[in-house]
């Protein structure tokens, strides 16, 4: 059973014209709260968003931002506190089975399957809860297997695949019913490079040749700059940016300047009164004893002072140079802080 | 939504068919299923000889065999469930437009017939071993009253999934607290009701909403005491009403807490 092929819009593009844009979900004030024993935990505080038919769509934000609440509502695993959301046109909240029938999801974490049968047989199984006949579901699990490069592994039992191969098996899976709208959560997770890249490049052609809309929730930034026609980045369970990956960047004032300091600083607080300094992101690096310092500006008089300040507050600078804007920029221009001081400083628990 | 039963019967049909294959798939898992009942068969026949009750060495072989089925449906089946949702299974049929029943129903088949092998090996160890004196008179009243009680046991075993579901972590410890006390009340070893039994009335009418008593009371008339359709009919119906109010109660609980774990957000163990 299909339901009906989404709401039909006038959106305009990335360009700025309008065309006729077929909307796969629909996304309107969704505001979720937990309670919890100590206090009501709010994750999601009213977003609203769009993703059309085909998109690549990115929901970014470090650890306890909200993404994967807003994937478990939009695959019906959650119902909203307030607001709306629609899939394919069907309200997540009053018609989730009619949603079912076009979704699929999957999550990165995840390593569903049963352990003492082959992945192929566990391919076909999950195939059979959507009620395809079998001859039909052999040769989508073939298909599946030939893009994602699982052919020579679908004899293995689940158990026997390496972190790699399951992952590539759930990702087989999630596509199984040949669904409309996909929601992955983190689907790259503690993969290797190569398994990764060979996941997103199967991502990209589902999208772009099958029509697919694929939403993905993430944190790296990396990722998510290269295969999402848009990213929402979303922090404490607003989104405080939505856009092209290019049109994010360009909003950026100047190029960022990195800094490669010594000792390894205990608090870089001070830099974010520098004027022209939007935030800092750091990384320390224990191996070489040096920390890496990402600061984001308006212009380059402003880089200038950040570097100035770092001088005067005692910090060696083993080198330093400007580089093209990144996603993490964005966020850290609009918070102020980075994906991981974020999550160190708890303010999305 | 409108019901499709093709959809309906190919879900029921996969998940019994990964169930037995999953239960094959344990070499160890096959001993402990095939030899625990015959252990505890062949010790308890020994015991009614011991004690010159030779004539009952049978109540103690279908005990074997009926018990196999009632841990299955403890161990493989409710807490089964339970682990799929551990394991993130219960999300992934969930965000599928698949039946929950028609899962739960196609894990009761599955544990049938891969519990059906160490059945066998009780029965024929049992009848090699003590020749019981099977007086069946009427193996349509047998077949119908095996058939009835295994339907309603594992429709039993539907209601406990998802109660085992509410439950979370502590399904082991309800698996405990189920085995041997209902091993005992619903009489597997021994007549738990009727002349036979040790318990007062009180006891017995407790017992008897077991269904695995009053199948198991049924059992031990048709192929031990000549007894024949109608004199087993009461237990027949009762077994069969059982089987259809489990499984309805099934169905609704398991609706009734999918709403609840989303409106709660429980059916991940992660918030958010």
């Amino acid at each position: 059973m299909r339901g009906p092929l989404g709401t039909l819009t006038i959106l305009m593009d990335m360009r700025g014209s309008s065309s006729f844009l077929r909307v796969s979900v629909q996304v309107s004030e969704l505001r979720r709260v937990f309670q919890t024993r100590n206090s009501p935990v709010v994750a999601l505080d009213g977003i609203s968003f769009e993703v059309e038919e085909g998109e690549i769509f990115g929901v970014l934000g470090p650890n306890g931002a909200g993404k994967t609440t807003t994937i478990r509502i939009l695959s019906t695993l959650l119902l909203p506190t307030s607001g709306w959301a629609k899939v394919m046109g069907f309200d997540v909240s009053i018609e989730p089975e009619k949603v079912r029938h076009v979704i699929n999801m999957a999550s990165g974490a995840e390593k569903a399957g049963y352990d003492f049968i082959s992945a192929r047989m566990n391919l076909w199984f999950f195939s059979q809860l959507y009620g395809i006949p079998s001859d039909v579901a052999n040769k989508r699990i073939d298909e599946l297997s030939e893009l994602l490069g699982l052919t020579k592994h679908l004899h293995q039992k689940f158990y026997a695949l390496s972190t790699g191969y399951r992952e590539r098996a759930t990702i087989a899976r999630a596509f199984i019913n040949d669904p409309k709208v996909v929601f992955l959560d983190e689907p790259t997770i503690g993969l290797d490079v190569m398994t990764a890249l060979r996941i997103r490049d199967f991502l990209k052609i589902q999208a772009r040749e099958n029509g697919r809309t694929i939403m993905l929730a993430t944190h790296n930034m990396a990722e998510a700059e290269s295969i999402c026609d848009r990213i929402a980045i979303i922090d404490r369970g607003k989104i405080i940016a939505i856009g092209s990956p290019d049109s994010l960047k360009r909003s950026l004032g100047a190029p960022a300047q990195i800094l490669e300091v010594q000792p390894i600083p205990q608090n870089l607080d001070f830099l974010a009164s520098v004027q022209g300094v939007r935030g800092y992101t750091s990384s320390v690096d224990s191996e070489r004893g040096l920390t890496t310092i990402q600061v984001v500006v308006d212009d380059d008089l402003a880089a200038g002072r950040a570097v100035d300040s770092l001088k005067k507050a005692g910090y060696k600078i083993l080198s330093t140079w400007r580089r093209a804007a990144t996603i993490e920029e964005v966020f850290v221009s609009l918070v102020g802080k980075g994906f991981a001081e974020r999550e160190r400083s708890g303010e999305n628990e | 939504m409108k019901f499709e039963l093709r959809p309906w019967i190919r879900t029921m049909k996969a998940r019994a068919l990964v169930r037995i294959l999953s239960q094959f798939g344990e070499p160890l898992w096959i001993v402990v299923n095939v030899g625990f009942p015959i252990f505890s068969s062949v010790a308890l026949a020994l015991l009614y000889e011991s004690a010159g009750l030779s004539g009952y060495t049978g109540f103690a072989i279908l005990g074997g065999i009926m018990i196999s089925f009632w841990g299955n449906v403890l161990w493989s089946m409710a807490s089964q469930f339970n682990w799929d949702k551990q394991e993130g299974l219960f999300e992934i049929y969930l965000t599928s437009p698949c039946s929950i029943t028609a899962i739960l129903i196609g894990m009761s088949v599955g544990g049938i017939v891969g519990t059906a092998p160490s059945a066998v090996m009780v029965a024929i160890v049992g009848w090699l071993f003590f020749h019981p004196a099977v007086l069946a008179s009427s193996w349509v009243a047998v077949v119908l009253t095996f058939s009835l009680t295994l339907a309603s046991l594992y429709c039993m075993g539907m209601l406990l999934s998802s109660l085992y579901l509410a439950y979370g972590r502590a399904a082991e410890s309800l698996n405990n607290a189920l085995q041997e006390p209902v091993s005992m009340l619903s009489g597997v070893y021994f007549p738990s009701i009727g002349q036979l039994s040790p318990f007062p009335f009180g006891i017995q009418v407790a017992a008897s909403l077991i269904p695995l008593t009053l199948g198991m009371d049924a059992l031990r008339r048709t192929l031990f005491f000549s007894q024949g359709v109608s004199s087993v009919s009461i237990e027949l119906i009762a077994l069969a009403v059982m089987a259809i109010m489990l499984l309805v109660a099934s169905s609704v609980a398991l609706k009734a807490l999918e709403n609840k774990g989303r409106r709660e957000g429980t059916i991940s163990v992660r918030i958010r």
